[in-house]
């Protein structure tokens, strides 16, 4: 009973502390450091919106084909990624005009230039397809599905982890064991599509356009699981 | 009067531009505090230090020796001299130790040495950098503590580490001038030409204009040796270094605030197993605290003997 009380109290401090914290550190003396978190999550929330947009095309790809509503979405993710560029560029310049300490900087930097890598493949995969016209097997679209979900997932727990960073929650090192087992699971799942791929008989050429079409979806997986590391060693980092 | 204070004066306003980095050169170095912030900051600080707390210091150094006018002024010289010297050298100096040197060379020829005061100033240089690493392997625990405790997100660890570093460098700009104003103008005291709270004035005004004017450099380069350091640790180690020199205030003995930050520097390293400074750097520091004094000391008995020589015609 004494120990919830205490745990109460700690609890309390700690919010009176935050809320102290956020009105006094952040509103009067630290504008640049709020304008930095607030950058970030724009920059998260627009690579949930490049996200969303892949998710919707690609169901849209492998259930009809290639159509003008895509193509569409193929823009959409295009903008939604130049705006990403944009956001990483303004947080860049905030850095050089001195918001947190040299440190904190090339991390933030660093965190953002990884996780940049991500809307980049989702690009890379939405191009090809559009570019190369290309069609995708019935057989192979569940297990493609399947990868696309893990993938997407993968991301969708990089930005919770961001978000826990930022608000020195808990848990970061549980979202890295799920984020690194989803990748292993995408690798073995990529591994069965290309095998299939492989052992269908299809044109050699289309053969070679779905590998690399697999790969590329297979590396945004990749690529969350070395945000998400990156994100653990900067929680760790913040511990001495 | 100006004439007479001028080789305290140069010394105070050296001690100031070399000086300052200890204490705000990680901050600065690392743009975390723009340098004219950094630089009133430290100057303010300093004079406020030297009026508070400059007493003791100055009475201990007044009191290892009697002087003159002449012989005050010959001391300051004398120890102004090292000071640039063993700067040009490239060797760790201590103002402190130029100070006592040129004193203690005035001592011999006056054949007057406060021994027990002097007993007193050898054994704190020697616990300078020593007390620089228990204070900063204590500051560490204590601090990594509280530190992990409060669990604290990116921003806001950013500027807690921000603030914090510059509370220290502001308590380590006081220590500053509290410790080391003594080394500017206690000789003058002795000398009767200043009373206590004239020379801590004149003395926190000179280190204060040399941090003002010149410390801008010696900031960033030394500096850089701090921002090595993880910001935490550079945090421990300005902190380290301020309560260090502040004890020595108490104590009334001025001591070298660049000896203090390496002894913190070493005691950082071993909370933290690895190594921070190198085997030349203390070696640089033995070399510094035989060769300064005795080239002070011998540089003051010259310059006394020099005084006395008169043109003598030619019969």
């Amino acid at each position: 009973m004494s120990q919830d009380a205490a745990q109460t109290r700690e609890k309390l401090a700690r919010s009176l502390f935050r809320g102290l914290f956020e009105v006094v550190m952040l509103n009067f003396l630290f504008k640049k450091e709020r304008l930095l978190r607030s950058l970030i999550y724009s920059y998260l929330e627009n690579l949930g919106t490049v996200m969303n947009h892949f998710s919707i095309a690609m169901d849209l790809f492998l259930e009809k084909g290639l159509s003008d509503e895509f193509d569409f979405l193929v823009e959409r993710t295009h903008k939604s990624e130049s705006m990403a560029d944009d956001i990483r560029e303004e947080v860049n310049l905030l850095m050089y005009r001195k918001a947190l300490i040299p440190e904190s900087r090339e991390d933030v930097m660093r965190l953002l230039e990884t996780i940049d890598e991500i809307p980049r493949s989702v690009e890379l995969v939405l191009y090809m397809i559009q570019t190369q016209k290309l069609l995708v097997p019935e057989f192979l679209v569940l297990d493609i599905k399947e990868l696309l979900r893990l993938s997407i997932e993968c991301c969708d727990l990089v930005v919770k982890q961001i978000d826990l960073m930022l608000n020195k929650q808990e848990g970061i090192r549980a979202l890295l064991a799920t984020v690194d087992h989803n990748e292993s699971h995408c690798d073995h799942v990529e591994r069965r599509i290309i095998t299939k791929v492989f052992d269908a008989d299809l044109d050699p050429f289309l053969k070679l356009q779905l590998k690399e079409m697999v790969v590329y979806i297979g590396e945004i997986s990749d690529q969350a699981d070395r945000v998400s590391k990156r994100v653990n060693i900067m929680a760790a980092k913040r511990r001495v | 009067m100006m004439l007479s204070l001028s080789g305290a004066l140069y010394l105070g306003w050296s001690l100031g531009a070399n000086d300052a980095s200890n204490v705000f050169g990680s901050a600065v170095a690392s743009r975390m505090l723009k340098f004219r912030t950094a630089a009133i900051l430290a100057s303010a600080c300093v004079i406020l230090g030297a009026l508070l707390e400059g007493q003791a210091g100055i009475e201990t150094l007044k009191g290892l020796t009697q002087f003159t006018l002449k012989q005050a002024v010959v001391s300051s010289v004398a120890a102004a001299v090292t000071v640039t010297i063993m700067t040009f050298l490239g060797l760790p100096v201590s103002a402190s130790q130029a100070v006592v040197g040129a004193i203690l060379g005035i001592g011999f020829i006056n054949r007057h040495v406060n021994i027990a005061g002097l007993g007193k100033v050898l054994v704190c240089w020697f616990g300078t950098p020593v007390g620089g690493m228990i204070m900063a392997i204590i500051a560490y625990k204590i601090l990594a503590y509280i530190y992990n405790r409060i669990s604290l997100d990116l921003v806001e660890s950013d500027i807690l580490l921000r603030l914090s570093l510059v509370a220290a460098g502001s308590y380590g700009s006081y220590a500053l001038g509290a410790n080391n104003v003594a080394n500017v103008t206690a000789v003058f005291v002795g000398a009767g030409y200043l009373n206590v709270p004239a020379a801590a004035l004149v003395g926190g005004l000179s280190i204060g204009l040399g941090i003002l004017t010149f410390s801008r450099r010696v900031m960033e380069t030394v500096g850089r040796r701090l921002v090595r350091l993880d910001p935490f640790s550079a945090l421990v180690v300005v902190l380290a270094e301020a309560i260090t020199v502040h004890i020595y205030t108490a104590i009334g003995v001025p001591v070298s605030t660049s000896q203090a930050v390496i002894g913190a520097i070493l005691g950082v390293g071993i909370v933290k197993g690895i190594s921070t400074v190198s085997t030349r750097t203390l070696s640089n520091i033995l070399v510094g605290w035989f060769f300064t004094p005795l080239l002070a000391g011998f540089i003051a008995v010259a310059l006394i003997f020099a005084s006395h020589l008169r043109y003598v015609p030619a019969p």
